[in-house]
């Protein structure tokens, strides 16, 4: 059975002032099934949201990128810009962040609706804005909302608008990127608890990108743990907490002090990421690392296979005295 | 991402302004519109600056017929008194330039002390300014200008007068903008803590943050100034017994050169007036670009992200 | 209706500038020092009734303060004092010479708006290419000329091809509707090109900064998510949202055009507004003067505001 999504080896490099490169996603692969739900993980500037935008081929001028997105089994980077724009919203839709500016300020909800179902030949005039005002009650907005503007909606409605708006043409997976950051834990939880449904009652699959780690818990099965532009880790949501194969994994479950209470952020881990304008010697975490020893220094780990559908990019996996129990 | 990119090709890291004089010099290092800018202008000043030396020929002496034509000796002709162009625009363009000196420092005084105390006091004094402010924007300024020149007389000094008294409404605002944001800063709160008295906190603490802000505005100044004062010559407002480079102009236009086929004595200093113009908008333009913390990476242009070969690296998936 | 005291707001402030400005016009022609100016009586060639009539109207022998109310009477009724030189009415005159700006000014208005979008749209579109360095090194060249030094420049170029003088010919004896039409705009082409080329530059800028700060924002992103061609995301979402700023711009911008049209005037022999404002200068005029002024700030603070009022409309996020 393929993959529904797969990455293979994504590189995505920004260019820089003076000629230089910042190499933000460094061989990322993953695979996605029907209405599985990921959560990718990691602090800002790890190369996530790069990651989850490459997708959908969202990425600004000055980016390259290398590898392929397979959807269905067919790569939809090999194209460019033109060819992706033909894919996009109907097989993988995305949510941004709530506290972004992503619905057009001078246009009605219920237009912009609009504009994705007839765009994609869903629906036309009347029987558009009919289809507009159902998605909206899907996620429990009033229909008559429609004729609002942005900011006439509060923060987790304009959430909820986004969402019925990325669900208009039925796509098979649904990337959100901090769906609750900025959004207090109320209405954060409702929006979890609306992509819950949502997922089970369509087939949804969902990657959630975020840092928050209790949301992964609460809503993902699986989560790729990313660090420096790479996945350092993959398991099952329980694995990765009870039984991480990487320090970064380990130290910032452990700076989580209750998995289902109080979120918390990923600050709590000393140091900082690398600079990723350089070519990287050894393991990235190395400087952060409490359990770093001899091939650290100089020899990049691999993602490898330690488990039950579980990978991880650590050298302590190789010995079989260090591996934590 | 620790890292903001705005341009194509252009990643800043949040560097904060630092020191003034460098803050220039980095600007102009490092944007190609800011150098082109800097050059043209400082050619200028050169040209201007050192007329008394440089200038080949004297500028009151008739050195041909009127409106004599371009020739290897005269490479811009004469003009309708028969004084050779390249050394009328020498010296013209040090009037102009004294004259659009002049008029922005006292704009700059004006505009800036009310920017300064109406953004850093704030309350009544920072409403009855901006009021004030915003009468002055309303008055058209070359209408205003001619009407105070008519009545009051051409001097030069009059005219650096008239063209500062209405130039310094926008830099009113920039600046009052700009404080009202460093008035916040956790430093000035801590110096009123401490005890320091306003003028202090004005001077040591407000003045240098704003200043980047008042260099960049500066700039975009003199362009407007110097373009009034061409202005003012050619409505005959001008000092008659001073030969800006808008005199020039006027002075060609009065005596028929366009008929007489005398281009040459109206199409160069224009053009000189323009580059000024331009030189200081390039320069000008940048440096308020390099102040702007707005920068963002356009999610639509023409350009398009590219694709690479694939990277050899083999990476297994779950 | 939405906003309602926003717009009485913004019309009490428009008004109320409109006041201050008839009050510095005062202060400006009447109390300045030399009785030229502040007798307005003093027509050259005046019968004595009409010497009279105007000392009654305008109360030139009280004192300034009541001269003042006399003077903001006498602005109700439209009257502006007689001019000096052809002894008609200052506000006959003026209505005449704004008729004559007015056509020549829209035109070559129009033709910028039109121009600078396009190119300032091409510029933000195509940011980071040699077309954006291109486009927007013309737009300056063009914004750095001067105004009356350009059109200077198009009188040499064009001598002999289209008319560089007067708004129409003196030679044609009664000329047909069309003729005189067909006249008229063969006139009004240089002088039109002139404002036109020197607001483009400006537009231009404007414009793509406008668009550079909206392609910039994240719903453009979401555009670019669903699918949109780049083109219907252009129009659909960026340039309505640039719209504000650019509208906001440009309807202060009109304000001063009429200002500057004195420039291009002057170099044209054009007779609107603005060569009124220079004649008047030349022969000591000073009820024209002071009345082409008072016109000039009174457009100025209407332009305002009328910029006030169309961003408000275009802005469903002001409520009040």
């Amino acid at each position: 059975m393929s993959a529904l999504l797969e990455l293979v080896d994504l590189h995505v490099w920004f260019e820089l002032d003076g000629g230089r490169e910042l190499h933000a996603v460094r061989g990322v692969s993953l695979s996605i099934e029907r209405g599985e739900r990921l959560g990718l993980v990691g602090e800002s500037g790890c190369g996530k949201t790069t990651t989850a935008l490459s997708i959908l081929g969202l990425l600004p001028p000055n980016a390259s990128v290398s590898g392929r997105v397979l959807l269905d089994g067919v790569d939809v980077l090999a194209g460019g810009e033109e060819t992706i724009r033909q894919r996009r919203w109907v097989d993988v839709a995305i949510v941004f962040q709530g506290a972004m500016n992503a619905l057009n300020p001078v246009r009605t909800i219920g237009s912009q609706i609009v504009e994705a179902l007839e765009l994609h030949q869903l629906a036309k005039g009347a029987a558009a804005r009919r289809r507009a005002a159902e998605l909206l009650e899907q996620v429990g907005i009033p229909g008559d909302r429609a004729e609002r503007f942005p900011h006439e909606l509060s923060g987790g409605m304009r959430q909820r608008a986004a969402i019925a708006m990325a669900l208009s043409c039925n796509p098979r997976v649904l990337i959100a990127d901090e769906p609750t950051t900025a959004l207090d834990v109320m209405v954060q939880a409702q929006i979890l608890e609306l992509l819950d449904a949502l997922s089970r009652d369509f087939g949804l699959a969902l990657i959630l990108v975020t840092h928050d780690l209790p949301v992964v818990a609460q809503l993902c099965d699986r989560g790729a743990v990313m660090y420096a532009g790479e996945i350092v880790e993959t398991a099952g949501v329980e694995a990765l907490y009870h039984t991480p194969r990487h320090p970064y994994t380990r130290l910032l479950f452990a700076a989580t002090p209750d998995l289902d209470g109080a979120r918390s952020d990923i600050a709590s881990i000393p140091g900082a990421p690398p600079r990723l304008d350089r070519p990287l010697q050894g393991c990235p975490f190395l400087p952060r690392c409490d359990s770093a020893f001899a091939p650290c220094a100089t020899l990049r780990p691999e993602l490898r296979v330690v488990g039950d559908a579980h990978a991880a990019a650590c050298h302590l996996n190789g010995v079989p005295a260090l591996t934590e129990a | 991402m620790s890292v903001v990119l705005n341009e194509p090709g252009l990643a800043v890291e949040g560097e904060p302004v630092r020191s003034r004089g460098g803050f220039v010099w980095r600007t102009v290092r490092r944007r190609p519109s800011a150098t082109v800018g800097a050059t043209l202008l400082l050619l200028v000043l050169l040209g201007a600056g050192l007329a008394p030396w440089v200038a080949p020929y004297p500028l009151h002496q008739q050195v041909g017929p009127v409106f004599g034509h371009p020739s290897w000796s005269h490479p811009l002709g004469l003009d309708d008194g028969g004084i050779d162009m390249v050394t009328l625009l020498m010296w013209g363009a040090r009037i102009s330039l004294v004259v659009g000196f002049a008029a922005t420092l006292v704009s700059m005084l004006i505009g800036g002390s009310i920017g300064l105390l109406a953004g850093y006091f704030g309350g009544r004094t920072d409403v009855v300014l901006m009021r004030i402010t915003d009468y002055f924007l309303v008055i058209p300024d070359v209408p205003l200008m001619i009407v105070v020149a008519a009545i009051w007389g051409p001097s030069l000094f009059h005219i650096v007068i008239v063209i500062g008294i209405l130039l310094w409404t926008s830099t009113a605002r920039v600046i009052r903008a700009q404080v009202k944001s460093v008035r916040e800063r956790v430093y000035v709160k801590r110096a009123r803590s401490l005890g320091a008295g306003h003028t202090r906190i004005l001077v040591r603490h407000v003045v240098p943050q704003v200043a980047p802000l008042l260099i960049a505005n500066t700039v975009l100044t003199i362009a407007v100034a110097i373009f009034d004062e061409t202005a003012l010559s050619f409505l005959g407002l001008g000092d008659p017994s001073r030969t800006s480079l808008g005199k020039i102009i006027e002075n060609a236009f009065q005596r028929a050169a366009i008929s007489s086929g005398a281009w040459w004595a109206i199409v160069p200093p224009g053009a000189l007036v323009a580059v000024i113009i331009l030189g200081c908008s390039l320069l000008g333009g940048a440096l308020e670009d390099a102040l702007n913390p707005r920068l963002r990476v356009a999610h639509l242009s023409a350009r398009t992200f590219r694709l690479r070969p694939l990277v050899g690296r083999s990476a297994e998936s779950i | 209706m939405r906003g309602a005291d926003y717009v009485i707001k913004r019309t009490a402030f428009a008004v109320l500038t409109v006041f201050v400005a008839l009050t510095i016009n005062f202060a400006l022609f009447r109390l300045a020092p030399g009785s030229a100016v502040s007798n307005l009586s003093r027509v050259p060639h005046a019968t004595q009734e009409l010497r009279q009539a105007l000392k009654r109207q305008f109360g030139l022998d009280k004192s300034k303060g009541a001269q003042y109310v006399l003077y903001l009477k006498q602005l109700v009724h439209g009257n502006l004092g007689i001019s000096f030189e052809n002894q008609q009415p200052v506000s006959h005159n003026l209505w005449i010479a704004l008729k004559n700006t007015l056509p020549m000014v829209l035109v070559g208005t129009l033709f910028a708006i039109v121009l600078g979008t396009l190119t300032g749209v091409i510029a933000a579109w195509r940011r980071g290419t040699l077309a954006e360095s291109a486009t927007v090194t013309t737009a300056l060249s063009f914004y750095s000329m001067p105004t009356h030094w350009l059109g200077l420049m198009l009188v040499i170029l064009f001598t002999g091809i289209l008319p560089t003088g007067g708004m129409s010919n003196d030679f044609l004896i009664n000329p047909s509707f069309w003729t005189h039409i067909r006249d008229v705009a063969s006139h009004m082409v240089l002088p039109s090109l002139t404002l036109g080329l020197v607001l483009y530059g400006e537009y231009t800028l404007i414009v793509r900064s406008a668009m550079l700060e909206t392609l910039g924002e994240d719903y453009i992103l979401t555009a670019r998510a669903k699918g949109l061609t780049p083109w219907t995301i252009i129009r659909k979402h960026a340039l309505r949202n640039a719209m504000l700023p650019i509208v906001t711009l440009v309807a202060l911008s009109l304000g001063y055009i009429v200002a500057g049209a004195i420039l291009i005037e002057t170099v044209f022999s054009w007779p609107g507004i603005g060569r009124a404002v220079y004649d008047a200068v030349l022969q000591r005029d000073y009820p024209m003067l002071q009345g082409a002024f008072l016109l000039l700030t009174v457009s100025v603070v209407f332009f305002n505001l009328l910029a006030d009022l169309l961003y408000f409309k275009l802005d469903p996020r002001i409520t009040s």
